[in-house]
């Protein structure tokens, strides 16, 4: 795999911009061109895309579906198992539609799907602790250069903005409580953090109440834009556009009170999914997929199985099972698996070792995701780890290779495209790393 | 120094915090030196901060009904009544602003606004106990020094009825929180070198910090060991803590290497300290009791080490961090960003005026409310927000515009009520339905008596406050906030005309220039402009049959304005 070593070197790539001439210090160029830029007062707000992603890329609507197993879904029980050997624990694996390819027993309507995913079993990658390692994946392990970097949803959100539906591009659909999610945006500023949906269920707050005629809420609105522009009037712009930009947001939900209401999707479709969790929450970003969220994250939580590890699985991994055949099935009836790119991962894999309350403990060393969907090449399994699952023994990938693959899936130039924060130039994924070709259709 | 830092010489382990910060340890602190003849400290903070912004456009000072509004919320956490931004109005004299700033730091406000700050700056939200507010409230009340209200928090005194409540800050980090999970005593260990040394060792748990040199591992083990060898006390009802008997050096190893190190406890920026030895019999103060579910009391404890060497002046991060979070409360930025991130090459943006601040702040006493006096007297607080005309916008690290400030859920909360005339709402009803005689009570009391404006404080912090365990740092609007603001029950019933609030005052006045001169000075402290003027006067005549529509319509819109929700 080529690797990008030498940050200086890398010509500047962009529409407007490619003669031979301009293979200089990209650091250089976009310094200049981001300082111009804020001497107009164009470098508000969470800083430039560089290059400009083109209108006609936006046009093509791709969109991104996360599947997020928090605490780290056992490669063993999943993609990856080995029945009869030290650390394999009970299950046993089963055959697959893609030929000599087998998976744990645990997941047999995905197992027949198997000729529609890419999964990945080398992913090899650095962080034992849920606290560090979730960010770490969910920003791509971006090289070091002293910013907060966002997570994938808000740097999609950033980089692709919101499809021509309106709608906020970044939704995630969780357990427990929902909000505006601001910190995950880091660096981009809290516009491009992502809008949760706690339970499923849309925010709270979100239907205007009777006793307030439609025609006082528009008056409110206009009244509070006017006071809005003058005070904005001479002064930095990045506070004002966040507060007006929250109540456009809200504006755009109200439309779409629909989609929020459970009771209103088709009870084939929810059996269909499972009436867990992961079930309805993954139905319902199916839903928001198909209203046009640029990017929808779903979280499972409880995957951090230190005891109980094949109990606590053999509940957990038939729902996920059921529901991500579901999900590629729906896909696939409705054309969208050529805009969708869809990965199912999480922080880390499961020890192969099984410890003293039969649990399973954080193994980042060897561990396993799989993808579809937008750009993915499917149909393969790419990796090995050995034959006790201890150690990746080809094809090692960290998630800067992933993030790289995912974003070239998605169109966009990973070893080009840069964000520009206050003048600093920062690459969109880790760049020491790139895209993995044999992942891309 | 050296022999502390080398007390492991076989494990090669070093706390890298004190080595970094020991080279300027040697050549500060000459006290003596530093001296009045310099000036007053407000008058040398400008200097340094004109000193590097010689070539941008400053802001003028800020408008009188600016400073008034700005250093209410910042001193008395709440925005100026009507009846004080008129008094401050018809006030000629030219020492007002000064004379302002010491009525508040003297003023009821200011010990309640010192508590809401510091309790959520360093609980984050993880929940509040009446004895830790307690202890919060009589710290500003009497004016505690810093690094005694650090200190008993680091080494709660049980026995200490007024402070023993600080206790909460490590009580509730301790809680169990759910069956997997354990309890987080690496996150207290974390919180600790955070909000009191403004350092963020969380990373150097399981390897030196892979990209601050300054943070060891050592740095964080040596810490983590004094927490871990705390105990919740189930002995008795209040928040409280023991301490277990330690003796032994602590093991650890990194991720990367897997050789055995060995620490004693480690003091953020003030090094190792030896473990104490006893005779076993000696060992204990006070025996653990296991039928009255005493742990004991350990004649050597680590706690109090830990308290005695990082709540001291010799401490250049205690002092730095301090300030530095200071600073950012009164003027929008930390000297040092992020405020949990010392280090060495993470220089604050005037590294001298951070040392100037801290030397003379350890001078005083460790006296905030001297420190928050200077700093609000100072050019660089008293500037203008608004850009000056046809200038660029200047760095924020310049100072040369003042930087808005996010407004807290609490400040929120106790301006809303004051714009919306609420409190005098919730006095009118508490004298016609409970009491007729009831004299006037302060806010504070009202919230007390009302379950709505308690429950209104409450859903304002849910909303408006960050989720548990995040700093509040920089103004980050929600969608929620925008649909509580716009939807809620409790926003409708402020705007509902009701004998003494704002909506029902304005439906009660002659004309349409009385009703906007008082919207404006009751919500933003100030008078409309002409434009702001022309809008309103329009609005207001398009429409004579829907007057309280109107006048809640134009109430909300300006409550709900950019200009209200920040402090400018």
């Amino acid at each position: 795999m080529s690797c990008e070593s030498s940050f200086e070197a890398v010509p500047m790539k962009s529409p407007a911009c490619n003669i031979s001439q301009h293979n200089v210090s990209r650091r250089r160029i976009l310094g200049t061109t981001a300082g111009a830029a804020s001497g107009l007062g164009l470098g508000a707000l969470g800083g430039l895309v560089q290059p400009a992603i083109g209108e006609e890329l936006k046009k093509q609507e791709k969109q991104v579906l996360l599947l997020w197993l928090d605490g780290g879904m056992s490669q063993l029980e999943s993609w990856d198992p080995k029945p009869n050997t030290q650390f394999g624990g009970p299950y046993r694996s089963i055959p697959t539609s893609l030929p000599g390819v087998h998976i744990s027993e645990l997941m047999p309507r995905t197992a027949a799907m198997m000729h529609h995913l890419a999964v990945v079993r080398s992913m090899e990658t650095v962080d034992n602790s849920h606290s560090s390692g979730v960010p770490r994946m969910l920003r791509g392990d971006p090289t070091n250069r002293g910013v907060v970097y966002p997570f994938w949803g808000s740097a999609v959100a950033k980089l692709m903005g919101a499809t021509a539906s309106g709608l906020p591009p970044y939704v995630w659909v969780k357990p427990g409580n929902g909000g505006f999610i601001s910190k995950y945006a880091g660096f981009l500023g809290a516009k491009y953090g992502a809008l949760a949906l706690g339970d499923g269920k849309p925010p709270t707050n979100l239907v205007r109440p009777d006793d307030l005629a439609e025609r006082d809420a528009k008056e409110r609105r206009k009244l509070q834009q006017l006071f809005n522009q003058r005070y904005a009037v001479g002064r930095r712009k990045q506070w004002n556009e966040a507060n007006s930009y929250v109540y456009d947001v809200a504006d755009t939900l109200m439309k779409h009170t629909r989609l929020f209401d459970e009771s209103l999707l088709p009870g084939k479709d929810r059996e269909r999914y499972g009436r867990h969790d992961f079930g309805r929450h993954t139905l319902l970003a199916r839903n928001l997929l198909e209203s046009g969220v640029r990017f929808v994250q779903v979280t499972s939580y409880g995957w951090d199985t230190h005891g109980d590890n094949f109990n606590a699985h053999s509940s957990r991994v038939p729902k996920v099972d059921q529901t991500f055949a579901a999900l590629l099935q729906d896909l696939i009836d409705r054309s969208m698996m050529d805009n969708v790119l869809v990965v199912m991962m999480a922080e880390f894999g499961r020890t192969p070792r099984i410890n003293g309350s039969v649990g399973r403990d954080h193994w980042p060393n060897a561990w396993s995701m799989a993808m579809t969907g937008s750009g993915i090449r499917t149909g393969q399994v790419l990796g090995e780890t050995s034959p006790d699952g201890t150690e990746v023994t080809s094809h090692p990938l960290d998630i800067g290779h992933m993030f790289h693959t995912w974003y070239t899936a998605l169109g966009l130039e990973s070893q080009h495209a840069e964000f520009v924060n206050d003048g600093q130039p920062l690459p969109i994924a880790n760049d020491e790393m790139a895209p993995v070709k044999e992942l891309l259709s | 120094m050296q022999s502390t830092i080398h007390l492991n010489k076989t494990a090669m382990c070093r706390s890298k915090v004190v080595l970094a910060i020991c080279v300027v340890a040697a050549n500060s602190f000459p006290v003596s030196s530093v001296g009045a003849a310099e000036g007053e400290l407000h008058d040398r903070v400008d200097k340094l901060i004109d000193a590097r912004a010689t070539d941008l456009t400053f802001a003028e000072n800020a408008a009188d009904v600016d400073f008034l509004r700005r250093v209410y919320l910042d001193l008395a956490g709440r925005i100026p009544s009507a009846d004080e931004a008129r008094q401050f109005r018809s006030d000629t004299t030219p020492v007002k602003r000064t004379a302002l700033i010491d009525a508040l730091l003297a003023g009821p406000d200011y010990p309640r606004r010192m508590q809401e700050l510091f309790h959520v700056t360093l609980m984050e939200r993880r929940g509040d106990h009446e004895e830790w507010t307690g202890f919060l409230r009589t710290a500003f009340e009497q004016n505690l020094p810093w690094h005694q209200v650090a200190a008993a928090i680091l080494k709660p005194d049980a026995d200490h009825e007024d402070l023993r409540g600080a206790a909460f800050f490590q009580t509730q980090r301790l809680v169990k929180e759910g069956a997997m999970a354990p309890i987080d005593v690496p996150g207290l260990t974390r919180d600790v070198g955070r909000l009191f040394a403004g350092v963020d060792l969380q990373c150097a748990q399981c390897h030196d910090h892979l990209t601050v040199s300054d943070y060891s591992q050592q740095d964080f083990q040596g810490l983590h060991m004094v927490f871990e060898n705390v105990d919740i006390r189930r002995d008795v009802k209040f928040p409280a803590i023991g301490e277990k008997l330690m003796t032994e050096q602590k093991e650890f190893s990194s991720v990367f290497e897997h050789v055995k190190l060995k620490t004693s406890p480690v003091v953020p920026g003030g090094g190792e300290f030896e473990i104490a030895a006893f005779e076993k019999e000696q060992q204990y103060i006070e025996l653990p009791d296991r039928k009255k579910r005493t742990t004991g009391v350990p004649r050597f404890s680590p706690l109090s080490e830990l308290s005695s060497g990082l709540a001291s002046p010799d401490n250049k991060l205690f002092c730095r961090n301090i300030v530095n979070r200071l600073w950012f409360m009164m003027m929008g930025r930390g000297l040092v960003e992020p405020l949990d991130l010392h280090h060495t090459d993470n220089p604050a943006t005037h590294p001298e005026l951070l040392d100037l601040l801290s030397q003379e702040f350890a001078r005083h006493d460790f006296n905030i409310r001297w420190l928050l006096r200077e700093l609000a007297l100072t050019k660089t607080y008293q500037r203008s927000s608004a850009l000056p005309d046809g200038a660029a916008e200047p760095p924020r690290t310049s100072y040369a515009v003042s930087l808005e400030k996010r407004i807290s859920a609490e400040q929120l909360f106790w301006s809303v009520g004051i714009a919306c005339g609420e409190f005098e709402a919730v006095q009118l009803e508490i004298q016609s339905t409970v009491d007729a005689t009831a004299g006037p009570r302060t806010a504070e009391q009202l919230v007390k008596e009302s379950e709505t404006l308690a429950a209104l404080q409450k859903q304002l912090a849910s909303t408006f406050g960050n989720p548990p365990k995040e700093p509040e740092v920089d103004f980050t609007p929600t969608v929620a906030g925008a649909l509580f603001l716009m939807h809620s029950d409790d926003v409708r019933r402020l705007l509902n005309p009701r004998p003494g609030n704002l909506v029902h005052r304005l439906s009660g006045l002659e004309s349409d220039e009385e009703v906007i001169n008082e919207l404006f000075l009751c919500v933003l402290s100030r008078n409309p402009s002409l434009a702001e003027k022309a809008d309103v006067l329009k609005y207001l005549q398009s429409s004579d049959v829907r007057r309280i529509d109107c006048l809640a319509n134009l109430t909300w819109a300006v409550l709900t304005s950019t200009e209200f929700m920040v402090n400018h």
